[in-house]
């Protein structure tokens, strides 16, 4: 059974959204179910995944996939430009199976936290699991253009998602939100389409060159076809081109001539166009991150949207973008990544930073929980910029463990909007006395964010410490300062969460006396609990017991680190060789 | 006297050799005659039967293009029409333009109830695509000129059918004048190239030999007059101004002909102008030319995306974005080197699709709701959920995001931009790209409008609203493709690429 478990998880959510879309509209009960299984079913396949994937297996190449399915999807023959080819190609390795986990728990934990959903049943829960469906296809995809499907086809039902159930001016948020990310994946785009026209599949030119003898594409053959590619000896007309991401991480499948290639020698605005596309990569992703100048639709977006959305939202929608910079953009323009790390990990000090001072600022819980997002996922640059293994092996644990603390901190939020219709700190005092559960709940959700030894926030930060001290010795890409300007970002995030947690929950009871009337402050109720102890849980896990995730991202994250740092110097080399040339 | 006869009778023998190539428009044309003289009868059963006749036209001739056979590879009448792979693939599209023009027509309340001049508007429907026709199939600027008349004419009148409208006449007397004019000004184009050459037949590289030895900036003005003629046809900028308010003011099926007919033929001719340039030492002679195109082809995506922004009105956003579609085209063909032919066939293909169902579906809501304004929108995505996901579909696809066809177009047309780049480095095509792929976002603000007020604003009336059986099953009938077009695109550019390849 584990032949298809990939698509499995990626289309039973689908399946289930079919079903709702069977159901009458007035059979909520059923449909909520439906939903609940779906999001149930993928949670069992990928903690089966996690279970079965083998952390010790080598990661370098496309023998570090596991679970691999690849079927040819699209192709077609453009002339004189040769073959395309679009496939169906999906796989896990380390780097994915933390996301696939984490996207599994929070489905689950989503369609909890909807329960109380009443306004077009049906249509919610329609897009919330296509939602899912497309989530998880971003992280398991291999072939670009599949990732590029699914990524851009998380944007509508989010745009509905907030548009239609959110809050007073979700109109706007919703908007904002489509037309950042939408002008995001247009960055991407640009690069996807020059990037699959100047890279090959080696295998399948191989085939079309007749060389394959018996047993299939051996890596000699392969590496035959790329000596040919690289003398330029290849009839334009016979080359196959590729979407396939591993094939765009090798140098050699890059057609000569081609504007990306390593040699190509083009400038654009005195900078190589290769590093334009990094940059445009970057751009993208960072949106998605985000990282702070491209980071005003997240308070927005967040504010907007109900509850179990922020929770997606922030959990594992931003993750995508921290993943992609991770599985494409890194891997792929290696060179520009050496080049650019100290602007990197620049905006991702300035993000953590600027995030904890905006909120320290706020007045609104759930604006101040966006802003510590922002200032958060920061760390998850920093940790990329610095290529050490740790910073690396750190910032992937920083997007798995703060998937889980921001899923309970926007559900803490919730808790509170559910009851008093208001979220403003300044409103509320003395809470603690009024819910002591709910109390406790929020204190461990605080502290496990600021990073408290024992939660896994800590293990996360600690490694995108030791990753950004080391880097200067280890790899010379990152200013010492940078990190040390860092550390403050753990003393401000300290700051306003307990500032936070002192003005609302602790002191003499008050409330706001406009909402005395409506607000009924009963404590958690068994729904709540049933979201909230199993992430407590799982936050404390993997802070104990931080090799349960490390065992598995370990490998991958340094097959990750040294591919990059040796291909990066090389072809930084050869960049900046051509240009003085 | 004598060899007046032998000419008369090679000419014979050449239009008879020849005329099973026109099967297609002879059947067009028989058609038309057919309805007009039909029209003449006052019985109600005759008239009744009338759009099913031109149905019937428009369908067999679809099928015959399907079919071929008809004519034995790329054969020409009398040097002025060929019938390749790229007219009957054209021609295929035409004949599918005018059923759905008719199907719409046949949902359309205002239509149904026009009391005078039904018969001549489904007559002037084959006689617009039989126009059509001939525009992809002609290989000399004479009957470049004469075909793009033929359509001209019959979509001066059909822009009238509603001319007890203030406004349709006001748009009937705008397209006049602005077709007249690029047509004269395309004319005397014409003329200039002729003087240089002798010859009208544009496609022979002797035409192309004698225009390199002529002088070059009067070439270079009279190409550019000549683009002026096709400019007005796929409404390009500077020659849009017609379209918002021809919009506005026609007839909803004959906007959406409008909006894909001419546009695609007049892609299909110009596509056959520009093929000379593929050969770099044309290209060299003709570099202001290509210049032209290309800010023009820039200028018009950049006015069209941008204009529509600003529009309060369905139809005239339409317009707009129609404009910007042309200036999409346009870029596409600029990538010369790479084969782009098929690509742009393909979009073309989508095109047809989108259009016609987010016209089918302004349609439906103006005559049953009243959508005269975008706000009167609000809600209706509430009440209606079905025609609120396929009006999404379409302008998704138009926006051109996956998973939908418009993408898989645009993305085949990126790439053929990008590849044209890779090879000849001129900055212009880089320019394009990037204008082509950031305009996306800005189309997407102002398509997203129309759900926005579908679904995002909601309206407290009660009403029972409903939509008949026929327009939802239409409704689907123009979105299907869309999703099938993206899975598996290449069913469709297979089927292109041997169409092509067989007969050219």
């Amino acid at each position: 059974m584990t032949d298809f478990i990939l698509s499995s998880l990626i289309f039973t959510p689908l399946l289930a959204a079919l079903v709702v879309l069977l159901l009458p509209a007035r059979l909520q009960k059923p449909m909520k179910a439906v939903a609940l299984a779906g999001a149930l079913v993928q949670m069992v396949l990928a903690i089966l995944l996690y279970f079965r994937f083998d952390g010790a297996a080598a990661a370098n190449g496309q023998q570090g996939y596991q679970f691999v399915e690849k079927l040819n999807w699209i192709g077609f023959s453009l002339g004189s430009l040769g073959r395309f080819q679009i496939d169906y190609f999906v796989g896990v390795d380390g780097i994915s199976i933390s996301m696939v986990l984490l996207t599994g728990i929070i489905g689950v934990i989503g369609v909890i936290s909807s329960w109380t959903i009443k306004k077009n049943v049906k249509g919610y829960f329609l897009l919330y699991l296509l939602l899912l469906t497309s989530i998880m296809g971003c992280f398991l995809a291999l072939d670009f253009f599949l990732f590029y499907l699914f990524f851009e086809f998380m944007l509508l039902p989010m745009y509905f998602l907030i548009g239609i159930w959110g809050g007073p001016k979700r109109e706007y948020a919703a908007i904002k939100f489509f037309i950042y990310t939408l002008v995001g994946s247009l960055f991407i785009l640009i690069v996807m389409i020059g990037l699959y026209t100047s890279v090959i599949d080696p295998a399948a030119t191989a085939a079309q060159l007749d060389m394959l003898q018996q047993g299939g594409a051996n890596p000699n053959v392969i590496l035959q076809v790329q000596q040919l590619l690289q003398q330029n000896v290849i009839e334009r007309a016979d080359i196959v081109r590729t979407f396939s991401i591993p094939a765009m991480m090798e140098p050699a499948n890059f057609i000569p001539g081609s504007l990306l290639h390593v040699l190509s020698g083009t400038v654009l605005w005195d900078l190589p166009i290769r590093f334009i596309a990094f940059l445009l990569l970057f751009a993208g992703f960072a949106i998605k991150v985000p990282s702070v100048p491209v980071h005003t639709w997240l308070p927005d977006a967040h504010v907007e949207a109900p509850t179990p959305i922020s929770v997606l939202l922030a959990a594992i929608l931003l993750k995508v973008g921290g993943y992609g910079l991770i599985r494409i953009v890194y891997p792929i323009f290696p060179d520009a990544g050496a080049y650019f790390a100290v602007l990197v990990g620049g905006l991702g000090v300035l993000s953590i930073i600027y995030g904890a001072l905006c909120a320290l600022a706020m007045n609104d819980l759930k604006k101040l929980i966006a802003y510590s997002s922002v200032s958060h996922m920061g760390f998850v640059l920093l940790g990329l910029a610095s290529l050490t293994s740790e910073g690396v092996n750190g910032a992937i644990y920083m997007m798995f463990s703060h998937g889980i603390i921001s899923a309970m901190l926007f559900l803490v939020v919730g808790v509170i909007y559910d009851r008093a219709h208001d979220r403003m700190i300044l409103n509320f005092r003395g809470l603690a006395k009024r819910m002591p559960a709910y109390t406790t709940f929020v204190v461990i959700a605080f502290f496990a964010s600021l990073g408290l030894p024992g939660f896994s926030g800590f293990i996360a930060e600690l490694l995108v410490l030791v990753g950004g001290f080391s880097s200067p010795d280890i790899t010379g890409l990152l200013p010492r300062w940078l990190t040390i300007v860092a550390v403050f970002g753990l003393l401000l995030a300290a700051a306003y969460y307990l500032w936070a947690l002192q003005r609302m929950f602790f002191g003499k009871y008050w409330i706001f006396p406009e909402l005395r009337e409506k607000a009924i402050l009963t404590d958690l109720n068994t729904r709540e609990y049933l979201m909230l102890v199993p992430l407590a849980i799982l936050a404390l896990l993997f802070g104990i017991f931080p090799h349960l995730l490390l065992d598995k991202i370990g490998m991958a994250a340094q097959g990750f680190t040294e591919l990059v740092l040796k291909n990066g110097h090389e072809q930084l080399n050869m960049v900046l060789s051509t240009i003085i040339k | 006297m004598k060899v007046q006869a032998t000419n008369l009778s090679q000419s014979i023998d050449a239009i008879i050799a020849g005329a099973g190539s026109l099967l297609p428009e002879l059947l067009l044309a028989g058609f038309f005659l057919l309805l007009v003289t039909l029209d003449l009868f006052k019985s109600r059963t005759i008239k009744q039967l009338l759009p099913w006749l031109a149905l019937t036209g428009l369908f067999s001739v679809f099928i015959l293009q399907i079919l071929g056979g008809y004519t034995s590879g790329g054969v020409q009448f009398l040097n002025l029409l060929r019938s390749d792979g790229l007219a009957r693939y054209g021609g295929m599209l035409f004949s599918a333009a005018g059923i759905f023009t008719i199907l719409l027509t046949l949902q359309s309340k205002s239509l149904e109830q026009l009391k005078e001049g039904r018969g001549e508007y489904y007559a002037l429907i084959l006689m617009l695509v039989l126009g059509l026709n001939l525009m992809a199939k002609s290989i000399n600027l004479l009957m470049v000129f004469l075909a793009i008349e033929v359509v001209s004419i019959a979509s001066y009148i059909l822009t009238l059918t509603l001319k007890q409208e203030k406004r349709a006449v006001e748009a009937g007397l705008k397209y006049i004048l602005y077709g007249t004019l690029s047509a004269g000004v395309m004319l005397y184009g014409m003329s200039f190239f002729y003087g240089f050459t002798g010859s009208l037949n544009y496609t022979e590289g002797t035409f192309w030999q004698a225009l390199l030895q002529s002088d070059y900036l009067l070439v270079t003005i009279a190409a550019i007059l000549i683009f002026a003629g096709f400019f007005f046809k796929i409404s390009a900028a500077p020659f849009h101004f017609w379209v918002p308010d021809v919009y506005q003011g026609a007839p909803m099926p004959i906007v959406a002909l409008f909006s894909t007919g001419p546009k695609m033929a007049g892609i299909i001719v110009i596509l056959r102008f520009v093929a000379a340039f593929a050969d770099p030492a044309v290209a060299a002679y003709f570099d202001d030319v290509l210049l032209f195109l290309g800010i023009a082809a820039l200028v018009t995506l950049v006015i069209g995306n941008f204009t529509a922004l600003w529009q309060k009105t369905p139809r005239r956003l339409m317009a707009y974005s129609s404009v910007s579609h042309a200036g999409f085209l346009l870029m596409a063909l600029m990538a010369f080197g790479t084969n782009y032919t098929s690509s742009v066939l393909f979009y073309l293909s989508v095109l047809l699709f989108m259009n016609y169902g987010i016209f089918l579906f302004l349609q439906i809501s103006e005559e049953n709701f009243g959508t005269h304004k975008l706000e009167h929108f609000t809600g209706l995505g509430h009440k209606l959920p079905y025609l609120g996901v396929m009006a999404l579909l379409y302008l998704l696809s138009l926006t051109g995001l996956p998973p939908l066809a418009g993408f898989m177009g645009k993305l085949l047309i990126f790439s053929n931009v990008w590849e044209a780049y890779t090879s000849s480095g001129q900055t212009l095509l880089l320019i394009l790209l990037v204008a082509g792929v950031l305009l996306t976002g800005v189309a997407l603000f102002y398509y997203i409008r129309i759900p926005y007020y579908l679904f995002l604003k909601r309206n407290l009336t009660q009403e029972n609203l409903v939509i008949s059986l026929s327009n939802k099953l239409l409704l689907a009938f123009f979105a299907l493709p869309l999703l099938v077009l993206f899975f598996k695109p290449d069913l469709l550019l297979h089927y292109i690429e041997k169409l092509l390849a067989q007969t050219l």
